[in-house]
């Protein structure tokens, strides 16, 4: 292997490393496993080779989207964070992450992406804020609605309602998770034994954002941090393996904009001033376009032209009564 | 099945003993049911077997339209309807049988754990090779999903639901995935129960749990049932403790039965 193999996932934000699943469950691996991968965060997925996120990159060419799957790639370069599990601990984190998926999943995609309030307030917010100019109109909408098909076909259901009763369904199944999560880990500090497996990544993945993110119905916030074994958990896998990005949302907490230039917010001050003044630019193009079409502008332009006109027909008046 | 209507049932439930008349309902067992409904089917009529509550199975060419999820098999018991294992397992408690009471905290952990692992790995590979593999699903499931119907009903609900089934697989990640590697998964997860069983008798040593009967529903169905490679039980027989296990569990909760 010559190059290391590139990650390209979306930039991290409330502390975390990244703000999607699936990005926090790949990167979290590469950490424990301590695999060399050249990382990319980014807030544009078009820039991405496969244009998804996260996306790892072998050799220049070959793309693989799916956790799961550059999970294996790690594991086949000898980057395996499993290497200590017995053949049952393996057996047993493979059943733990499918029922992450199966009960713990939907609730995270109802939260972050139907629930009106959070979806509004954080999510579309937070994509919008981030991603560049044109995609950041219509990115953010085209994302809810793969996410609410991905929602409909995971439950089987013909109409999926955002109303109360798809909530508490979704919520009484991830609390439920989230406690069994909660008695399986007990009170060690990884699933298995002292180093951090497969299933850990997952879990932070699932987890952290839910925990960090600041959402308005924050239902299952509430319960996980009222879980206070998985919720140190968290915190912990942040401190551990992911020291810079705490700190930074440190330095976002006592705003020091000058000794961080990277951290959270200031990052994109830049970035909304173009956009304020690309905006104005349209604007301006705008307003300009529709004056010349609607004739505004040319009646202006024969206000200004007729004067003359006028001048020497007066004046040809003028020279008429002269003469 | 709506919450409020669940709250409804199981306190219904509680109030009433498990009458004789108990029913499931599946479809027609010989010319249209396919292997992911038979294993679901099955599974819960082990799981009833195994709490010692007497059910009837009855087929029916639209079991699929009369089940309140859309999914199959459902009980009707009483004047209650109850669809897929998890909810069934759910009212059968509320009826003061239960087959995890003994368990402790983490060991039921490890039972949801173990049956959303079968239902993740299992059914949704079981699922792929009846709609996705091209050659299976010309062959036996659009032929068999539709048997009831005549032309052009057939065809339309026969695709219908292959659509379906194949915007679910992209939805979970598996519309990329080859056959080849789907047998991988299945695989993967035998190996994963065959190392959770280990030489116990059970899942969780002498005590049969509903995670035994979803196991044996999924196995021994596809054991079973003749597909157009025989390759997926292919898989599952080079696990021998978990082909004792499905003997094991046939011969205690169906041979004696019959006999």
């Amino acid at each position: 292997m010559a190059a290391p193999d590139e990650l390209f996932c979306w930039e991290g934000d409330w502390g975390l490393p990244s703000v999607s699943t699936d990005c926090l469950v790949v990167l979290a691996y590469a950490q424990f496993a301590g695999a060399p991968l050249k990382l990319r965060k980014m807030s544009n997925p078009w820039r991405s080779p496969s244009g998804l996120l996260p996306t790892l990159r072998i050799n220049q060419k070959e793309t693989l989207t799916r956790p799961s799957d550059i999970i294996i790639h790690l594991r086949k370069q000898k980057y395996n964070a499993d290497y200590d599990l017995s053949a049952k601990e393996g057996a047993d984190s493979l059943a733990f992450i499918s029922l992450l998926e199966e009960k713990l999943k939907p609730a995270l995609i109802y939260t972050f992406w139907v629930e009106p309030k959070n979806y509004v307030d954080v999510t579309r917010r937070w994509y919008a804020d981030h991603m560049p100019f044109p995609l950041n109109f219509f990115l953010p909408g085209r994302m809810q609605r793969g996410q609410l098909e991905k929602l409909r076909l995971l439950r089987g259901d013909e109409s999926l309602e955002s109303g109360e009763e798809l909530e508490k369904e979704l919520y009484r199944d991830a609390t439920e998770c989230l406690n069994l999560l909660s008695q399986r880990l007990g009170s060690h500090k990884f699933f298995f034994g002292d180093s951090p497996s497969s299933l850990d990544a997952f879990v932070f993945g699932h987890l952290a954002p839910v925990l960090r993110s600041k959402l308005p119905n924050g239902k299952l916030q509430q319960h996980l941090k009222s879980l206070d074994n998985l919720s140190n958990f968290c915190s912990n896998i942040l401190l551990l393996y992911f020291p810079r990005d705490g700190r930074e949302s440190c330095g976002q907490k006592t705003s020091s904009p000058a000794s961080q230039p990277d951290g959270g917010d200031f990052d994109h001050v830049p970035n909304k001033r173009r956009k304020q003044l690309l905006s104005a630019i349209v604007a301006l193009g705008a307003m300009l376009s529709y004056a010349l079409l609607t004739g505004m502008v040319s009646i202006q332009q024969e206000a200004l032209e007729e004067p003359p006109d006028r001048e020497t027909v007066v004046g040809s008046h003028g020279e008429d009564e002269d003469g | 099945m709506s919450l409020a209507a669940e709250a409804f049932v199981s306190q219904m439930a509680a109030a009433e003993p498990w009458p004789e008349s108990a029913t499931l309902y599946q479809p027609l067992k010989e010319d249209q049911i396919l292997l992911s409904d038979c294993a679901s089917s099955l599974a819960v009529q082990t799981y009833l077997r195994m709490c010692g509550l007497p059910v009837q199975v009855v087929c029916r060419a639209n079991a699929e339209y009369m089940s309140p999820s859309g999914k199959i098999p459902f009980i009707h018991v009483g004047n209650q309807v109850v669809s897929e294992l998890g909810p069934i397992v759910q009212f059968t408690k509320a009826k003061g049988n239960s087959l995890s009471d003994g368990l402790e905290d983490v060991q039921r952990a490890e039972m949801k754990a173990y049956m959303e692992l079968v239902n993740n790995m299992l059914l949704t590979a079981e699922l792929y090779i009846q709609w996705c593999d091209d050659a299976t699903a010309a062959e036996i499931s659009r032929p068999r999903y539709s048997s009831p119907y005549s032309w052009p009903l057939s065809n339309i609900l026969a695709y219908q639901k292959q659509w379906e089934v194949r915007r679910k697989m992209n939805a979970v990640g598996w519309g990329g995935k080859t056959l080849e590697q789907v047998y991988e998964d299945v695989s993967q997860c035998c190996q994963a129960l065959s190392q959770r069983l280990g030489t116990q008798p059970y899942f969780f040593n002498k005590q049969p749990t509903e995670l035994d009967a979803l196991v044996f529903g999924h196995l021994f169905t596809i054991l079973t049932t003749r597909l157009t490679s025989t390759e997926l039980a292919e898989r599952i027989k080079s696990y021998s403790n978990l082909l004792s296990f499905c003997r094991r569990i046939e011969q205690t909760y169906f041979e004696d039965k019959s006999s």
